[in-house]
């Protein structure tokens, strides 16, 4: 992730007289890769498509931030590889058992079993979605 | 002492991270223009097929046992290359990277008295922040550190790490590493030496130095300083500037045309511009060649180059991609089946050091201007998206990359999809 910042720079001449009064508080613009981008290195985006997580804000369309830094808690939203296939869905665990589990009570939750190939691949830090996206999924 | 870390078939690798398909199943990364396979995953090795094996001979072989087959994404394997080199170096004060998928750490001052400990740990962040597998051999010199990558990735799978860390380790190291497999002994000296009775790099250590001063050039004598402890090869930090730039490949289909080997020449010396300003420096003379496919004996062969010497040194897209077509208009002929073009920036110096001639008319001021204006605009925006007209769009000569995957890092058009 690469971040490209404007410091902000007052190209007036004050040749006497009042100086601008905002001069002695200029700070730098918010940079959003900053704020919500940790661990650079470790930070990839994925794009998602289907409905399973709609009720946990993830539109179809949706950018997803995701660190795999992080190790998963149980609760976090994770990018996970099932079977071969990735997948985003609640991570739930307990002392003997974990799942992953849909935002949206048309779909299962999966329980996790000893046969099937699941590793979480990143947890899910951020979701970016365009307005545009989710109007279209209320109507 | 110090550390070499090397990723493991780094390119099948990075395919591997955004296709779990792929794991556990043969996969072979193809060389530009789909030519050769580059990286092979385990299963493939297991296959018999190996490194640099050319596509068309093993087409068979990859049907039956369902090979993937990828075209080299040097975009994705550019980024996470990156990450990882970052990751290595956030571990210790000093590294040199060596190539897109091995790095040289110093371990010199470190406070670790457990090297192992903390090549474990090293691998372990690697592989969970970037999702790259990775093999680290630690040692007293670099030429031992590399032999104890290559002990670690054949003889320390589980673990992938190794650390030859007193005589008796490097001892039984150099036993069981063959002449050939030492860093910097090529085919013909492994033979020369099997031929003299050193088998192994231990054999090799016990050689009288009488022997090795008259019989070896100066590159393995110092190698065998190296296998003996001694420190010996410079550690670089960073990459001098190149001396030689040099864009060139091979056409995605042979070329006849001249209008479309002329706009590759624009494209290769505009790159070649590129890659100056970049380094901060400009070059004196150009270099253009043309060249025919030699393995075609049904073709008729031509090859050529010229060099064109500049009356100030430049590295201005605009003059290099001049003084390039004009050379190219000298050595191009009608009627041949060409395969390959190239440009090549000779007689570099740094751009502060250049001395304008008296005749020179060119507004070198404003046209650096220009430059930095067009290369800021292709950084925001995109490769390529201002560019001389001669350069053209269509590119019909470019690269075959039929098997492409996508720039999943690089490009926001382009990341994972996920059907959830």
């Amino acid at each position: 992730m690469e971040t490209t910042l404007k410091i902000l720079y007052y190209d007036t001449k004050v040749p006497a007289g009042f100086p601008s009064p905002a001069l002695d508080y200029t700070e730098k613009r918010i940079d959003l890769n900053e704020e919500f981008i940790k661990h650079p290195l470790a930070t990839f985006i994925c794009e998602t498509e289907g409905l399973s997580m709609i009720n946990a804000f993830i539109p179809p369309k949706a950018k997803l931030i995701v660190d795999r830094s992080l190790n998963p808690k149980n609760g976090d939203i994770v990018l996970a590889t099932l079977n071969g296939e990735f997948t985003v869905k609640f991570f739930k665990k307990n002392q003997y058992k974990c799942w992953l589990c849909p935002a949206n009570s048309k779909f299962p939750d999966i329980e996790v079993t000893e046969e099937m190939n699941m590793q979480v691949w990143g947890v899910v830090t951020h979701i970016i979605t365009d307005v545009n996206d989710v109007r279209s999924c209320m109507r | 002492m110090y550390a070499l870390v090397d990723c493991n078939n780094f390119y099948v690798s990075c395919e591997r991270l955004f296709n779990p398909k792929l794991e556990g199943r043969p996969v072979i990364v193809l060389s530009n223009n789909d030519g050769c396979a580059v990286s092979r995953s385990d299963e493939a090795k297991a296959l018999g097929i190996e490194m640099a094996t050319p596509a068309f001979l093993i087409k068979d072989l990859i049907q039956k046992n369902n090979v993937d087959v990828f075209s080299s994404n040097y975009t994705l394997y550019g980024d996470i290359s990156d990450r990882v080199m970052k990751t290595l170096g956030s571990f210790v004060p000093r590294m040199e990277i060596y190539s897109i998928d091995e790095a040289f750490l110093d371990m010199h001052d470190m406070d670790y008295t457990d090297l192992l400990q903390l090549g474990m740990q090293i691998r372990m962040a690697v592989k969970q922040n970037v999702g790259i597998p990775v093999c680290v051999g630690i040692a007293p010199t670099k030429t031992l550190a590399k032999m104890a990558n290559r002990y670690a990735k054949k003889f320390r799978k589980t673990i992938g790490i190794h650390w030859a860390a007193n005589d008796r380790l490097i001892k039984e190291m150099l036993a069981v590493t063959e002449v050939g497999d030492i860093w910097g002994i090529g085919r013909q000296y492994a033979l020369f030496l099997k031929r003299n009775g050193f088998n192994t790099a231990l054999d090799l250590l016990t050689a009288p130095e009488e022997w090795i001063r008259k019989n070896m050039t100066v590159v393995v004598q110092i190698l065998f300083n190296g296998l003996k402890g001694i420190p010996a090869i410079a550690w670089e930090f960073k990459p001098p500037p190149k001396k030689n730039i040099c864009t060139s490949k091979s056409f995605g289909n042979l070329q006849t045309k001249k209008e479309e080997i002329k706009e590759a020449v624009s494209n290769y010396a505009a790159a070649c511009a590129l890659k100056l300003r970049n380094q901060n420096s400009c070059c004196g003379s150009i270099n253009v060649f043309l060249q025919t496919n030699l393995h075609r004996t049904q073709d008729k062969q031509y090859s050529r180059s010229i060099t064109i010497d500049l009356e100030t040194p430049t590295n201005f897209t605009g003059e290099i991609i001049k003084y390039a077509l004009k050379g190219f208009d000298i050595i191009f002929k009608e009627g041949y089946n060409y395969l390959k073009c190239g440009v090549m920036a000779l007689d570099i110096i740094p751009d502060d050091k250049v001395q304008s001639s008296l005749f020179d008319h060119c507004d070198r001021k404003k046209n650096k201007t220009i430059m930095q204006a067009m290369d800021k605009v292709n950084r925001s925006l995109g490769k390529e998206i201002v560019r001389l007209s001669v350069q053209g769009f269509e590119k019909r000569y470019r690269l075959k990359t039929e098997y492409l995957s996508s720039h999943f890092t690089t490009d926001i058009n382009q990341v994972l999809k996920v059907k959830i």
